[in-house]
Formats: C-alpha cells, sequence, structure tokens
C-alpha cells in the first residue's frame, strides 16, 4: 500500500515539475498563434538555438546555463523580431489562395537553423554538467521514519521555479504595460485592435519576438536537465502545439494549467500504462480538447469569469 | 494545345523507360511520380477544399501497413494492398473525418497532424500486430528491374490526375472550392458542407493510401517512422503543392520534382557535405516569398520576367 | 588576346582532367546519415574511414592506387539510402558497396545490393534480419543484436547470479530487438523479467517509469538506448535512489564517450555491453584510438572501430580478388579471414545467418570516471567492482 502510494506521489511531483517547463514551451507558441494565425513549425528549433547560447556560455566562461536566460532571451526576442519583420511579413502580406504557406517558411527556417548548427558546431551531443545535477531532496532526509519515500530533483525545481518567474514576469508585461494590453487586444479581435490605433505589425513583431524569447528561455531551463544536439527541436514543437490547443490560443493562463495537464497525464500514462503509450496520451488528449474544448481551457476560464 | 498536354506528357513517360535510363534515375523518377500522387492527393483535399491537413502521412501509413500486413499475416502478395487500401483508406478516413472535420482552420490542421502522430506510436506498440519498430520485410520483391514499378506508379497517377481533373469539372469542385472561399456562405447556400468535406477526405487519403501500398511494395521494407513521421512525410506533403502551386493541375507534379529530384541534386553536389539542407532551406524560403502561390500557381510572375517591360502593362 | 586565354584554359582544363583521369586512384562513396538524428554517429564513422584512408594510402594504397572516399548523406532516410545504392551501382559503377549506419538504410540497402548482385559489407546494422534473408551478396562484420550482451549474460552468470530483471528499450528496431533477445534469455537463466517498457526516444522525464521500476525492487536494471537517453536514466536512477544490484546498459547510448560527460558521478560503476574498447589487444586497435583521440579529443566508441576496419577489409579483398568486379570481389569476401582493429573477421553461415561474423562481446564498467574493460576476463584491464555501492553511501 505505502509502495503504491509513494509510486503515486512520486509519478504527481514529476508529472507537476514536467509541466511547468512543457508550458514554458507552449506559452510562446500560444502566443504566437493567436496572435498571428501561424503554425509556427521552427518553435523547437529556435529552443535548440537558445540552448546552444547556454552551452557555449557555460564551456567557455563558465556561466551556470539558468544565469544565461538572462544573455539567451534577449537574443533570441531579436531572432524573433528580425525573422518576422524579414521572413514571415513579406508572406503574409500578399494574397495566396491559402494562408497556409507561411508554414513552408518555418519548415524553411528550422531546417536551415537545424542544418547550420550541424554545420558549424557538429552533432556531437552536448550538455552542461552543472554540480548539482543529480543533486536531489529526499523526504527521510527531513522525516527519518517516513513511511515512504519522495525525492525531489534539485535541478529541476530550479528550472520549474525559473519557469514559474518567467512566466509571471510574462503575466504583468501583457496586463499591465500599454504593449501587452495591445498585443492582447491584436490576438482578440484584430480589426477592432485596428479601429482602436494598434499598430498591428508592429504587435506581431514583438510577439514573435517574445515568443521567441520565452522558448529560449525554456531552452536555458532544459539544458541542466536535458542535453543538446542540433536537431532535437521537433520534439518540442510538438509539445508546444499539444499546450495550445489544450489551453487556447493566445491565452497564458491557459497554456500554463494546459502544460501543467500535459504533464501531469503524461507521467500518470507513463506510470500506469507504460512509458511507450505516454505519446499516445499526449495526443490523444490533445485531440479530445481540440474536439469537446476548441478554445481550450482558456474558454472555461473566460465563462467563469463573465458568469461573476 | 493546353488540352493535349496531359496525354503527351503520359506519352513521353510511357517510352521513358525504352530509351534506357539507368536503374538510379528511374528510382528518382518513381518518387517523383509517388509523391505527385500524394500531392493530388493531399491537393483535392487542401488545395481545392481548402481543409490544410497535417497528418497525410496517417493515410499514407495505413496505406503502406495494410499492403505489408496483409504480406506479413496471410503470406499473399503485397500487391492486393493497392486494392484493400481502398476500403481501409476509406474507413481510416470516415473516422478521422468524424473527429476532424468539425473543426476548422488551423485547428483542423493541428488535429490532423495529432493524429497522424497517435497511428505511428500505435503503430510501434502493437508489437504482435505489426511487429512494431522491427518493421516488416518483404523477403523478395516482385521485379528487380524498375520498368514495372514504374508502369504501375505511372498508372495510378494518370489515374488519381484524371480523378482530380473529372472531380473538379463536375458539380463536386464547385462544391469544394464554395467551401474553400467561405464556409457558411456556402452552408447557407444550402450545401452539405460536412458531407463534401468528408468526400474531399475520402478521395484524399484513398489516394496517398495507395501511393502508400505502392512504397511498401516497392521499398520492401517498412517500419513505423519511415511510413508515420509527421516531418518526412506529412510536411512534405504540404511542401509539394505548396511549392509547386495550390489548387492547380499540375503544381503537385512540379512540386514533386522539386522536393525529390532538386533535393536530390541538392544533396549530391560536391563539396558542400551536410549543408546541403541549408542550400534548400533557403531555395524555399525564396520559393514561398516571391511565388505565395507556387510555382504553377504564379507561372505568370515567373513568365513576365522574362517578357520586354512594355508588355507587362 | 581574349582568344589567347580561352585557349590557356582549355588546355588547362584538358590537363587537369586527363591527369585526374589517369592517376592512380580508386574511389568509394560511403553512404551515412550526416544530418539528422543519427548524425552523431555518422560523423565518428566518418572520421574513422578517414584515419584509415590515410593510413593505407600513406602505406601504398591498394595495389598501388590511391582510396579516394567521399560521403553522401543519407539523412537516415531508407529511402534517400537506396537513391544512394542505385547511384553507386548504376551511375558510378562501383564494384563494392559499405556504411551506412541504422539498420533500417542498411536493410533498403542490402535488398537493392542483393538484386543488383553487388556485394555489400553492413558496417553497424545490428538488427539480425539482414543476414537471415539468405541473401548471397550481403555481408556483416559487426555481431548482430541477438549476440551484443553475450558478454553480459556471461558477466550475469558468473558474478552477479541475478533473481531478477527489469528491461527499459527505446522504441526502435535496435531497442526492441535488444530487448526481445534480452527476455529471451532471461528465460533461459532463469530470471524473472519484471517489467520490460518501452519509451520514445528523446524522453525528457523517465522519473514515472523509473518510480514503477523501484517498487518491483529488480536486481538487475537493463537499459536499451540509442543516443543520450542512456545518461538522462542514469541520472534520474540517481536521484530516485533506485537501489538494484547492477546497472546495465546495451550497448551505443552507454558506450559513448559523452555518457560519462553528462552523467558524471551517476555514471559510477555501471556496466555496458560493448563490442569494442580502445583496451583490446587486436594489433592496431589502440593505435586506431590514440589518433583518433589525438585528432578529436575523445576516444571513439565501437562504431569508429567498426568503421576503421571495415575499410581494411575492403582493402584485403581488393588485394586479394581475382577481378575488381561484382563478383570477383563477392568471392574474395567471402574467403576474408583477418583480424582487424575490431577483431577476427570470417563471414560464415551458421545458426541461421549468411555471411555473418561472429565474435566474443565485452562488458565495460565506469570506475573513476573511466570506462574500464572488465569481461571476460583476459581482456580485463581492471577488476570489476561488484557488489556496487548503495546510492546514499556514495559521496
Amino acid at each position: 500500500m505505502a509502495a503504491q502510494v509513494e509510486l503515486f506521489l512520486q509519478t504527481l511531483i514529476s508529472g507537476f515539475l514536467l509541466g511547468g517547463l512543457y508550458a514554458l514551451i507552449g506559452l510562446g507558441m500560444a502566443l504566437i498563434m493567436g496572435v498571428m494565425r501561424i503554425i509556427n513549425l521552427a518553435h523547437g528549433d529556435l529552443m535548440m538555438v537558445a540552448m546552444y547560447v547556454a552551452y557555449w556560455l557555460f564551456t567557455l566562461f563558465h556561466i551556470d546555463p539558468y544565469l544565461s536566460v538572462f544573455v539567451a532571451t534577449p537574443l533570441l526576442f531579436f531572432l524573433g523580431v528580425g525573422l518576422q519583420k524579414f521572413l514571415i511579413n513579406p508572406v503574409m502580406k500578399v494574397e495566396s489562395i491559402l494562408p497556409h504557406n507561411q508554414v513552408i517558411l518555418t519548415v524553411g527556417i528550422g531546417m536551415i537553423l537545424a542544418n547550420l548548427a550541424t554545420v558549424f558546431f557538429t552533432s556531437n551531443y552536448r550538455s552542461t554538467p552543472v554540480s548539482y545535477a543529480s543533486k536531489a531532496w529526499y523526504l527521510t532526509d527531513f522525516w527519518k521514519n517516513a513511511p515512504i519515500e519522495l525525492s525531489l530533483s534539485a535541478p529541476w525545481s530550479l528550472s520549474f521555479l525559473a519557469a514559474v518567474i518567467i512566466t509571471v514576469a510574462l503575466w504583468f508585461f501583457l496586463t499591465k504595460t500599454d504593449t501587452g494590453k495591445s498585443i492582447r487586444a491584436t490576438a482578440q479581435d484584430i480589426d477592432a485592435a485596428l479601429l482602436m490605433g494598434v499598430n498591428v505589425g508592429v504587435m506581431r513583431a514583438v510577439t514573435f519576438g517574445i515568443g521567441a524569447a520565452l522558448v529560449g528561455g525554456a531552452g536555458c531551463l532544459f539544458i541542466p536537465i536535458y542535453y543538446l544536439y542540433p536537431s532535437l527541436g521537433k520534439q518540442f514543437t510538438n509539445v508546444g502545439f499539444v499546450i495550445t490547443v489544450l489551453g487556447g490560443m493566445g491565452s497564458t493562463e491557459g497554456a500554463i494549467i494546459g502544460g501543467v495537464i500535459l504533464g501531469i497525464f503524461e507521467s500518470m500514462t507513463a506510470t500506469y500504462l507504460g512509458m511507450g503509450w505516454a505519446p499516445v496520451g499526449r495526443f490523444l488528449i490533445f485531440v479530445a480538447a481540440l474536439v469537446f474544448l476548441p478554445g481550450g481551457v482558456a474558454s472555461i476560464l473566460r465563462k467563469q469569469r463573465l458568469g461573476k | 494545345m493546353k488540352k493535349f498536354m496531359p496525354p503527351i506528357i503520359l506519352a513521353v513517360l510511357c517510352f521513358l523507360p525504352l530509351v534506357g535510363l539507368s536503374s538510379y534515375a528511374m528510382h528518382i523518377l518513381v518518387l517523383v511520380i509517388m509523391w505527385s500522387i500524394i500531392g493530388m492527393g493531399w491537393n483535392l483535399l487542401g488545395g481545392y477544399c481548402g481543409q490544410v491537413s497535417f497528418g497525410h502521412a496517417a493515410f499514407f501509413g495505413m496505406g503502406a501497413y495494410s499492403s505489408g500486413l496483409l504480406y506479413y499475416h496471410f503470406g499473399i502478395s503485397g500487391w492486393w494492398g493497392l486494392l484493400v487500401s481502398i476500403p481501409v483508406l476509406t474507413i481510416t478516413s470516415l473516422v478521422i473525418g468524424f473527429i476532424c472535420l468539425r473543426l476548422r482552420g488551423a485547428y483542423f490542421a493541428l488535429a490532423t497532424l495529432a493524429l497522424g502522430e497517435v497511428l505511428r506510436v500505435t503503430a510501434e506498440n502493437l508489437v504482435k500486430f505489426t511487429q512494431g519498430d522491427l518493421g516488416i520485410l518483404i523477403k523478395q520483391r516482385t521485379w528487380v528491374e524498375k520498368t514495372w514499378y514504374f508502369y504501375v506508379i505511372l498508372l495510378l497517377a494518370a489515374g488519381s490526375f484524371l480523378l482530380v481533373k473529372k472531380v473538379m469539372e463536375s458539380k463536386l469542385g464547385y462544391y469544394f472550392v464554395a467551401i474553400r472561399e467561405d464556409q457558411d456562405a456556402a452552408n447557407s447556400l444550402g450545401i452539405n458542407t460536412t458531407l463534401y468535406k468528408t468526400i474531399a477526405l475520402c478521395l484524399s487519403g484513398v489516394l496517398t493510401g495507395m501511393a502508400g501500398a505502392f512504397y511498401m511494395n516497392y521499398m520492401g521494407y517498412i517500419d513505423p517512422t519511415t511510413v508515420f513521421p509527421l516531418y518526412d512525410i506529412s510536411i512534405v506533403t504540404v511542401m509539394v503543392v505548396m511549392v509547386g502551386g495550390v489548387a492547380t493541375y499540375w503544381g503537385p507534379v512540379i512540386g514533386a520534382l522539386i522536393m525529390v529530384f532538386l533535393a536530390e541534386v541538392i544533396r549530391s553536389m560536391p563539396k558542400i557535405g551536410a549543408a546541403h539542407q541549408t542550400l534548400f532551406g533557403i531555395l524555399l524560403i525564396f520559393i514561398i516569398i516571391f511565388l505565395p502561390n507556387g510555382i504553377v500557381g504564379d507561372f505568370r510572375k515567373i513568365t513576365g520576367l522574362f517578357k520586354p517591360r512594355g508588355a507587362l502593362k | 588576346m581574349k582568344k589567347m586565354s580561352v585557349i590557356f584554359a582549355v588546355s588547362f582544363l584538358a590537363a587537369f582532367f586527363a591527369g585526374s583521369l589517369f592517376a592512380q586512384e580508386v574511389k568509394f562513396a560511403i553512404p551515412l546519415p550526416l544530418t539528422g538524428t543519427n548524425a552523431k554517429f555518422g560523423e565518428i564513422e566518418k572520421r574513422s574511414y578517414e584515419i584509415a584512408m590515410e593510413e593505407i594510402n600513406a602505406k601504398g594504397g591498394v595495389k598501388g592506387k590511391k582510396i579516394v572516399l567521399v560521403f553522401e548523406d543519407s539523412q537516415g532516410k531508407p529511402e534517400v539510402a537506396r537513391s544512394i545504392a542505385e547511384k553507386l551501382i548504376d551511375v558510378k559503377k562501383q564494384p563494392v558497396i559499405f556504411g551506412e549506419y541504422s539498420s533500417s538504410c542498411s536493410k533498403a540497402i542490402a535488398a537493392v545490393a542483393e538484386e543488383r548482385k553487388t556485394p555489400y559489407l553492413v558496417v553497424t546494422g545490428a538488427t539480425d534480419d539482414i543476414t537471415q534473408q539468405n541473401y548471397k551478396y550481403v555481408f556483416r562484420l559487426n555481431p548482430t543484436n541477438a549476440y551484443y550482451a553475450s558478454g553480459l549474460i556471461s558477466f550475469f552468470k558468473e558474478v552477479v547470479k541475478p533473481m531478477s530483471i527489469a528491461i527499459l528499450y527505446e522504441s526502435s528496431d535496435f531497442g526492441t530487438s535488444g530487448a526481445e533477445d534480452m527476455v529471451k534469455q532471461a528465460e533461459k537463466f532463469p530470471m524473472k523479467v519484471l517489467t520490460k517498457e518501452q519509451y520514445e526516444k528523446g524522453a525528457v522525464d523517465f522519473k514515472p517509469i523509473l518510480s514503477k521500476v523501484k517498487s518491483e525492487k529488480p536486481d538487475v536494471i537493463y537499459m536499451v538506448s540509442y543516443v543520450m537517453d542512456a545518461s538522462l536514466l542514469m541520472r534520474q536512477i540517481k536521484e530516485l535512489r533506485i537501489d538494484a544490484k547492477l546497472y546495465a546498459g546495451g550497448a551505443a547510448g552507454f558506450a559513448i564517450p559523452e555518457f560519462i560527460q553528462s552523467a558524471k558521478e551517476a555514471a559510477e560503476y555501471v556496466v555496458t555491453a560493448t563490442l569494442w574498447s580502445p583496451q583490446v589487444v587486436y594489433p592496431g586497435a589502440k593505435e586506431f584510438a590514440e589518433k583518433y583521440k589525438k585528432l578529436y579529443q575523445d576516444y571513439p566508441s565501437y562504431h569508429g572501430a567498426e568503421a576503421y576496419s571495415a575499410l581494411y577489409i575492403i582493402k584485403d579483398v581488393l588485394t586479394r580478388a581475382k577481378s575488381w568486379t561484382p563478383d570477383g570481389i563477392r568471392v574474395a569476401m567471402k574467403g576474408t579471414n583477418m583480424v582487424t582493429a575490431f577483431g577476427p573477421i570470417r563471414f560464415e553461415d551458421k545458426a541461421g545467418y549468411t555471411n555473418q561474423n561472429f565474435m566474443d562481446t565485452l562488458v565495460l564498467q565506469v570506475i573513476n570516471g573511466q570506462f574500464e574493460t572488465i569481461w571476460p576476463q583476459k581482456y580485463a584491464t581492471k577488476k570489476y567492482v561488484y557488489p556496487i555501492p548503495r546510492w546514499r553511501d556514495r559521496k
């Protein structure tokens, strides 16, 4: 019995921590999708770029990956703004039969980023072996005769904490500043925003920049607990999609809740159904959300608010 | 003149194996034609009907596996898969349609993307039924020479081309375009949008699935990661059509030429090593910035470049 | 003036081409994954081929001809690998093909090679069925997946004597067949298989599944991972303090230097099956490893030794072949009996395999942050550490 409780609690803890990190990846994508209505298939590759930044800062200057967040996020912000301004915007402006042709653009960008990383940095697997990489806190350290043993990983908790801080900062930016409010207005209704005098073009560039910066931050938080190679982006792009749909496009609260739901759901499938099925679980919850909850968690939140 | 283009091209292609092309060239040709079929299938749903799918690997893989499993479980020739894939894919499309078609735009795209991935992981996990990651290997492929493979896939391609053309010239085609242009308006005009979208999806799925069944017989080996991949099949399919030209008859063919033939040429350029993907990526970005409707779709733009200035206005 | 320069250019070009035409060289193109997920292994092999090429050329090449290697990127996609094979056979008229990394690409090439009656030397593809098809033209120098763990099994039998095992493997043909084989071995043992779980390559969090393993208390945890999943698994095992008697890896991800670099102290005492290590006694093995380390800072994994030796086998075959035609080379290859840096090579038909090389596999253990060969004892560079300390007793 105690063993079963331990198993359940440990799964819950790791699912929760994983979810927090996933949320950060999803946040950027939710914003970009909400404001620009484009599917960004280069999202994970942007994360890869940030991870290389963190890696080189660590290897060359011994800068802790958590500190490199302060370098990588601004860098990625400008990269994102640049990509939006010079590549994506021109394509979005022209009339075409299907608006989805920007997808080719993001695929192309992702392809080039991953390939350039291979050419310049080789395809070696990299990691930042920080001294606290496998440090953890244990329940028995605090409570000698505990019937169960639980553990909490130090770098995972740190990454989670940093993710929460970044998310809160973003939330303040979006709700309290003028730029943030304009971005949210653009996400909700482009035409209305235009009428209210919001410079939609600039907002789009800024949004793409913020989206890139967020996933860049996620990259820095991932590298101490994960590893790095040039073509790792794709799997994280997928995670981003799932969260965006779970949470709702353009919604920050939704993305956070969506991330945590996904993390816990994935961990639970892994424990109780088998880890091979975890991706099936991920995508089934995704389809279920699309069908039964189009609009994501955000739509529930909105309903509640209106109810008051 | 335009009317005679398809039969002329078909005739030229029919005689192509007789001129003694190397088996390498034939392989590339077979792949190009196979991808044009997938492209035509996608175009029917995405290009004409406006339902952009990011999950055509689901259909391709189902086709490949219906052929492979027939061979593996019943020991009969994988070519029966070409026939069997038709009902299998119709059912698959109906199921996928039931789940996804109520969604619109980006949501539809994402839902199909997810279903493609679900099928891949399911195939990986049902080890007893599909052999999982060990894959299915055909011990002896039917022919050593490529000639017959070429004619089979050419026949399929000609059939698909005809089908797409006939459908688009019929009433069905008008409904499809109406749905793409404005679904609500189509609805209010009394067009049963769900029905027509389902028809487009089924046709699209069957065409793609038959290409998948052919792939099994041609390559002789499949596993879930080679026939259900998101990027190598689903996204490449979207690119084939978009680069070639959305909602055009020849777009998928041109797109397949670029995505297979040109990619191969760039890949085998000497001295660039792994950097060939950067080059190809830049090419794609250029195409889409300057020709947002694809090469066939914006063909006038290209010819316009070569005309004297005065002729433009 | 203009005419002059044209004439000059033409004659220069003519001289250049004539020069390369009549130079005594033999050119081989090698398919390898240089981009994509498996690019790391493609790179190790590419470097190793190049080292072998330089050595052979420095000693006068093959029958006085210089070897020139070019590499073709298969991107890890079977249909691209097949394109390359078709091109080599058909356009380049290359009489023998060797290379490629993953099993699925090797299978694609093997089928073409057999149909076109061109010998193909499989260098790293490990799934059993490649050499179980009765292919006459397909040879394989690496042992198959079923034999990867043979050294490890004998270590289990004689030292660890485990009663139960938990198997975790990645969802790929390599992982699946490695796990299936371990299950078969465990039945013979007998050893109880408590869990056999598959995971998606590149997973981030293994803690749920590891917690489950922990609650089952297996004697041995056996993991088959292609890449860095190996280091994540060990890091998270350490974090959860799962105390098994032994942590064992099934080659690949556990046997590359990055494993120790990334897992650090969590890698300590982990044992892994491997096909080769720099400490083996075969002639040239140590020299190759040192040369590789000097050039690229790290010791090569067994993939490097396989590639390095493959070129030596090709050289040996070409020297013995009566004619450099596919059939001449096939006959010569069948008669191969040599010792390479990778080990003794003979292509045998037995136990359902055709043209398959069989050899002993080794067991490595991480001791003081270094890979040491510990089993079979005749190759051991250090005595194994067993029993291993519990996590909470380690520093």
